[in-house]
């Protein structure tokens, strides 16, 4: 029996938290994933990192750029771990974990996403550490 | 950059490969809103080469569809990647709005 290549590969990031610099972000993202296997799991996997740093930049930091967003992504075989920080109040995840958005409202699916395509989700109290768990295809 | 043809109350928008994402929403809604103040009832969002939308996106859809709806017209997606279509069927978008993939 063979066993595929086990593929380990990390990226850690402090970023101002804007909009601006998490389109930065993905530019480096993009390059570094396009030489990973899992190409179809990318687009999850982009999906996921991009609502828990929209969340830190505009809820936990209120868009204000002097403050820093931490990220940390790792992947081991299949196994990818998004880790996002920022150094703002925190935001009340519990809040929106509970109450999803209604089908016409305009806003508040960040959370829904996270819940609908990560395989785990973890907040820490004060809300501004979130940990998930993403199994690639 | 946002392409808008425009055919008596018909517009078609092309995103010409931009994201409808957090840091691109505030300049589609300023053009949405534009073109529904403008007198367009049917409006169609070309997503030909978009390859991500996030939830602020599906939010700004949503606000286009609720927008056209109060004053009888109606929004169209098409062209939307097998991901992004995925996407709006996880979501409920097709509950909405029309959805079609490429």
């Amino acid at each position: 029996m063979t066993h595929p290549a086990r593929v380990e590969c990390a990226m850690r990031t402090a970023l101002p938290a804007s909009l601006q610099a998490i389109e930065e972000f993905f530019v480096e993202f993009r390059r570094q994933q396009s030489a990973l296997p899992h190409g179809g799991s990318w687009f999850t996997a982009e999906l996921l990192v991009r609502e828990a740093l929209t969340n830190a930049v505009l809820h936990g930091c209120h868009a204000d750029p002097r403050r820093l967003v931490r990220c940390v992504l790792r992947l081991k075989g299949r196994r990818l771990l998004i880790a996002v920080e920022d150094d703002g109040d925190g935001f009340d995840w519990r809040a929106a974990w509970s109450h999803p958005a209604a089908l016409t409202d305009c806003s508040g699916r960040g959370i829904g996403i996270l819940r609908k395509y990560a395989n785990h989700v973890r907040y820490n109290d004060r809300g501004n550490v979130v940990a998930i768990v993403k199994r690639l295809c | 950059m946002i392409a808008v043809t425009r055919e008596e109350d018909k517009a078609v928008i092309r995103l010409a490969g931009d994201n409808i994402v957090a840091a691109s929403v505030a300049a589609l809604r300023s053009k949405m809103r534009g073109i529904v103040q403008d007198g367009v009832r049917e409006l169609v969002v070309d997503l030909t080469g978009v390859q991500m939308v996030d939830s602020s996106g599906i939010g700004l859809l949503i606000s286009a569809h609720n927008s056209l709806r109060k004053v009888g017209g109606r929004l169209a997606v098409v062209h939307a990647s097998a991901e992004i279509l995925e996407l709006f069927q996880t979501m409920r978008m097709h509950q909405h709005f029309s959805v079609s993939g490429n």
